[in-house]
């Protein structure tokens, strides 16, 4: 009998520590041992490579560029999906409930604020994020095709911001649609096709409203992010973030390949071998695994643990983007216009800013403007990474021996930069010339 | 395992069960991903559209005195009436799907300033090509009707 409640008591007694013990299987780390077991057996860590080169965390290489995209479309998934909860994709309802928002429901308008400033920071932060890979040459080989998955992840970011920009049916986005549909009705043969498939009817009404809602909120997310995934899982099977060639203290490149793990007989403990096909991305043995221990090796290599350091890293950059997110949300209001009114267009109508590169574009030259120069642009995109085969500089800001790529690319940066920024401030009234000041 | 060994020595050209299954197995699995994308694309092009019809009725033709130009903004058609003929020209602005609106000289675009004469060709701005005329018929009933599907050459009337 007592035997029986001192036993129960002990259970009650250890019940919190056997609960907290049975889903974080390791203590808080206080040793190199303890430090590789978390990110190895943590599901959301383990995504994570035990060990980093400290060139991927220093602040100038990335800028944080990347993770900060994938922190945007985490924000923008759940500011989203609450969103939702209040939104009817139906041209009767749909502006009405934008004012709801506003009136009758907590926290909406820093809701719908977040929503709309993330979304035009996302396609902004991509660019960058696109704008840093070229100049440090991080798309070189073996890193090719994950360059393609990060030209779809452009795409989409632009058609998730552009299908977005309909919902609220205000005189803003009723017009912008119309442009930019009208824009994407240039294309030769499939034009008018392309157009009438996407808004389901031969103008902008509700058949469009309810695809672009449909696109936005589950076709172009989940393909997002499965890319994502995908994008992930390449970085660390390519080695990590690009590195330069030449690191101090490493090995001579030619001796920089270990032998494929060898088909080991032996049960316990299992030998793990990281083999790497460039030099530039050499790993020795990474581990020993034991039961859900890791052992670390001694690596010659320039690196520091995931944990901490990685990991707060990653969690600053968060922080970072939360707090400039929710102050930007805090002083400056999602812009909403007057209801649709499909007989009075505003003049100059205008699509969304990112967009107005191409229609300054197309207002030269429909065709080559709307249609023949974007093409071009992005088969460039496509292509770039197996147009240009050197190996040189990569891992570094403007490497010399990049000089006439980088000139190259940031002269279409700066170009396109520019007709966006003719688009926005310098256009008024009939698209005539203006002066913002 | 005679008749297989026979298969194999009459000739290297000859298919293996297995490798023609594998081969008909592969044609089916393609098959099948090709005709679900081409289903999935009709399921997507609307047979119906729920928006405005494309053919409608605008009225008889003594509503339009001789020299009207009656823009219906709703419809996105101005009709056009001379002494005893009758045309309709699309208001959509062929540059970016804008209202065209009549003015002395013909249309104006309110959005990006493409300007047209009176019968729909451009004569400034960015606008690529002239307003599209659509076919006008009478109806048994005496009614004009206009069908935004069946665009017809410039200057193409309705004698009424």
């Amino acid at each position: 009998m007592s035997t029986e409640k001192n036993s129960m008591v002990k259970t009650l007694a250890e019940l919190p520590r056997n609960v907290v013990r049975s889903i974080f299987r390791n203590p808080l780390p206080s040793s190199d041992r303890g430090r590789a077991a978390t990110s190895f057996t943590n599901f959301f860590l383990h995504i994570q490579p035990v060990r980093v080169s400290k060139q991927t965390l220093r602040p100038t290489y990335t800028m944080g560029l990347g993770l900060i995209s994938f922190f945007l479309f985490v924000i923008l998934t759940v500011t989203g999906v609450l969103l939702m909860f209040y939104y009817v994709p139906s041209t009767t309802q749909a502006y009405g409930r934008m004012l709801d928002l506003r009136s009758s429901v907590a926290f909406g308008v820093i809701l719908r604020n977040m929503h709309r400033w993330a979304a035009h920071a996302m396609v902004a932060v991509v660019f960058l994020h696109m704008c840093r890979v070229f100049l440090t040459g991080a798309y070189k080989p073996p890193r090719e095709f994950n360059w393609l998955i990060g030209v779809a992840l452009f795409l989409l970011t632009l058609f998730a911001s552009f299908t977005g920009y309909l919902l609220p049916w205000d005189q803003l986005a009723f017009w912008a649609i119309t442009v930019g549909t009208s824009i994407a009705g240039y294309a030769p043969l499939i034009g008018k096709s392309l157009r009438f498939l996407l808004l389901g009817d031969a103008t902008v009404g509700q058949e469009a409203l309810l695809r672009f809602y449909v696109l936005h909120v589950v076709v172009i997310p989940l393909a997002m992010g499965l890319f994502v995934a995908v994008h992930f899982w390449r970085i660390r099977k390519d080695g990590g973030l690009a590195k330069p060639e030449s690191e101090p203290g490493a090995a001579p490149a030619a001796a920089a390949f270990p032998a494929a793990p060898a088909a080991s007989t032996a049960p316990v403990p299992v030998t793990t071998v990281v083999t790497a096909a460039a030099p530039a991305r050499r790993f020795t043995i990474q581990g020993l695994v034991r039961g859900p221990f890791v052992k670390v090796g001694t690596l010659d290599e320039d690196t520091v643990f995931s944990w901490p350091s990685l990991l707060v890293a990653e969690l600053f950059v968060l922080m970072l983007t939360m707090a400039a997110l929710i102050a930007v949300s805090f002083f400056f209001n999602a812009p909403l216009e007057q209801p649709v009114n499909v007989m009075h267009p505003p003049n100059p109508a205008k699509a969304p800013w990112y967009f107005l590169g191409l229609q300054e574009q197309v207002s030269y030259s429909a065709f080559w403007g709307g249609i023949g120069v974007p093409a071009i642009e992005l088969l460039l995109l496509v292509l770039l990474p197996y147009i240009d085969r050197g190996r040189k500089g990569v891992g570094r800001w403007f490497a010399r021996e990049r000089l006439l790529a980088n000139s190259i690319f940031l002269t279409f940066a700066v170009i396109n930069i520019a007709l966006i920024v003719i688009g926005t401030f310098f256009r008024g009234a009939n698209w005539q010339f203006v002066s913002p000041f | 395992m005679e008749a297989a060994t026979k298969a194999v020595e009459s000739g290297a050209k000859q298919m293996h069960r297995r490798d023609f299954l594998a081969w008909l197995s592969g044609v089916g699995v393609v098959g099948s991903a090709l005709a679900a994308v081409f289903s999935t694309f009709f399921f997507m092009k609307p047979r119906v559209t729920f928006g405005q019809p494309n053919r409608f009725l605008i009225g008889r033709p003594e509503d339009y005195p001789a020299g009207a130009r009656v823009a219906i903004d709703a419809k996105r058609v101005c009709i056009v009436r001379d002494a005893n003929r009758v045309a309709a020209i699309s208001t959509t602005c062929t540059h970016l799907g804008c209202i065209v609106a009549p003015s002395v000289t013909g249309f104006q675009c309110p959005c990006h300033g493409s300007q047209f004469d009176v019968d729909g060709n451009v004569t400034g701005g960015p606008a690529p090509k002239p307003l599209a005329w659509y076919r006008v018929s009478l109806t048994p009933s005496g009614e004009l009707e206009v069908d935004k599907d069946d665009e017809i050459a410039t200057g193409t009337y309705l004698n009424v």
